[in-house]
């Protein structure tokens, strides 16, 4: 395992990503309990429901309004907000620890003495961060099929699959701006900052923008309308927002690469 | 190859008071060279440069003749570095941070590492958050030494060690030197320079004040003296004396710096009547002082 950055740093994240896939395997299976109690009183519900403004039932139950179907369900209570939360908060840390963690904790300068380049260590450590994100993406999907079907929550398993995979590249979208801000500045807590305060106007933005005429194309300059706009749970993979998601992580990626090449690391 | 390292006219300002200026020395191959001066006078930021871990402002750094930033990752290569001030992988055995560093390098003999481990007095089993800052310095001189580089860049290496495992890391420089591979080493401790070093520039406020030979240095043949006279003698009765540098006058003592020949300060002193006189040769602390003048530097 310690023959390379990629190897070393996944490695030293072995338990972290071990408590991280447990966590979204434990979001995944937290929900089917209830799934009964929802069935049942679907009629009440989705009365319930209607009466809600809109812009609340958008805002907390996803845009299609159905909560009380399996996928439904699902695509409420934990892929519009639990699933993704916790894939985020996972991917901007490690993004933001990748580069400005080592640089803050004075290891670098040791590191980049060695003869490879400095372009290698960011791709390893974006690497690093894509396979664990993908650990974690399969504990979340596993736990649907393994924990849903004793509570009658029985979903499209290619839809399911959709919905991590956009979960996903959203996750890494932030991850790789994390990165990015991270090998920019080489600290460690402004990345994680700047990238949750991304995050979190993304998500308002795209819950506000739309409730106005003018404002309504903002929701586009919003990463987390193309995975939330998407419903991948309930519709299948949504191919123009996992591109724009997945150009997103590229383009951090690459800015990482350019801004970290450049810089002076602090000593 | 002519030289090992080479800077023409580098320079790097950060703000006022910091950086170095118009820097531009060459170090020989086979050479210990000592680079020294306060805390805060640039040396880890001339080091850094080399390292391509900071670019300069203006001018540039050559390292076995290749650029230091152009040719950053061949250079690498061939060089062992210890930073001033370093942290390891806490989480890590000093085994398995080697063997990682070693990997890194294309691999290093487990039994040069066992050798180094042993010889510098480190347990390489423990994990590196139980470790003292000695030990982690330890560890930090072995990644450097380990490959038997061809040059070893070292900042302010004896920091933190206790004076047998100094004394170890002195023959490993010799060792090095022996073997005709180069050694560029920063230091503030004087004695550490006098003991290893070949050559030394010294810096001072980002700016190279001199590059010397220790052997020159010592030919400069500084003495200072101590008189005790039966009566006050004044400073000024050493006015216009050749070789005087310094007089100190208080009261019946007389504490005078000479350079070069002691004839006409002895005439001098014969003058008036003598209780005591000792003569001392200075360190080159004192020589540097006298020939570089005092200065504080700023922070690192």
């Amino acid at each position: 395992m310690l023959r390379t950055v990629l190897g070393k740093t996944l490695w030293e994240q072995r338990r972290a990503i071990a408590g991280w896939a447990i966590g979204l395997f434990a979001a995944g299976a937290m929900y089917a309990p209830f799934y009964p109690s929802i069935r049942e009183n679907a009629a009440t519900f989705d009365k319930y429901l209607e009466s809600m403004p809109e812009f609340f039932r958008e805002a907390f139950l996803g845009r299609t309004g159905d909560f009380t179907s399996p996928a439904g369900y699902l695509n409420t209570e934990l892929f519009s907000f639990f699933a993704p939360l916790l894939f985020l908060l996972f991917a901007i840390g490690a993004g933001a620890k990748a580069i400005a963690g080592e640089e803050e904790r004075q290891t670098l300068d040791i590191l980049l003495a060695a003869p490879i380049p400095r372009r290698r260590v960011v791709v390893h450590k974006f690497l690093a961060m894509l396979a664990g994100g993908a650990v974690l993406g399969a504990f979340l999907w596993l736990a649907v099929p393994l924990t849903g079907p004793p509570f009658d929550l029985r979903v499209d398993l290619g839809n399911l699959t959709a919905a991590v995979v956009m979960c996903y590249l959203l996750a890494m979208a932030f991850g790789a701006i994390a990165l990015a801000v991270g090998a920019a500045t080489g600290r460690r807590g402004l990345a994680i900052g700047v990238t949750g305060g991304i995050a979190a106007g993304s998500w308002l933005v795209d819950l506000l923008a739309p409730s106005a005429p003018l404002t309504e194309w903002l929701q586009y300059l919003s990463p987390m309308h193309y995975y939330l706009d998407a419903e991948p749970m309930l519709r299948g993979l949504g191919v123009a927002g996992s591109l724009v998601l997945a150009g997103i992580a590229l383009a951090g990626f690459l800015a990482a690469l350019v801004l970290f090449e450049r810089r002076d690391l602090a000593a | 190859m002519a030289e090992v390292i080479r800077t023409e006219g580098l320079t790097k300002s950060y703000g006022p008071r910091r950086g170095v200026v118009d820097l531009t020395f060459s170090v020989a191959p086979g050479e210990v060279f000592g680079y020294l001066g306060p805390n805060g006078a640039g040396k880890t930021t001339t080091i850094r440069t080399l390292l391509d871990l900071i670019r300069p402002t203006s001018g540039r750094a050559f390292v076995f003749g290749l650029d230091s930033h152009r040719d950053a990752v061949r250079i690498h290569a061939r060089v062992g570095y210890l930073p001033g001030e370093f942290s390891l992988y806490d989480h890590m055995t000093g085994a398995e941070y080697l063997a990682y560093l070693a990997s890194l390098r294309g691999g290093v003999s487990a039994e040069r590492i066992a050798e180094l481990a042993d010889r510098l007095d480190v347990d390489l089993s423990a994990k590196i958050r139980t470790l003292s800052h000695g030990n982690r310095q330890k560890i930090g001189l072995i990644q450097a030494f380990m490959h038997r580089p061809e040059l070893l860049v070292l900042d302010e290496p004896t920091q933190g060690l206790d004076p047998l495992i100094q004394h170890e890391f002195y023959r490993l420089i010799e060792e090095t030197r022996a073997d005709g591979r180069t050694v560029f080493l920063s230091s503030h401790v004087m004695p550490e320079v006098e003991r290893v070093c070949d050559r030394v520039g010294i810096i001072r406020e980002g700016r190279l004040v001199a590059v010397e030979d220790i052997g020159d240095l010592r030919a400069k043949e500084l003495r200072t003296l101590e008189i005790h006279f039966a009566a006050p003698v004044p400073a000024s009765a050493f006015d216009g004396v050749p070789g005087v540098r310094e007089v100190e006058a208080g009261g019946d003592a007389v504490r005078v710096t000479v350079a070069g020949p002691m004839d006409a300060v002895i005439k001098r002193i014969a003058a008036f009547e003598v209780v005591d006189l000792t003569s001392h040769e200075p360190s080159l602390e004192e020589i540097f002082l006298t020939f570089y003048g005092k200065g504080e530097g700023g922070g690192d």
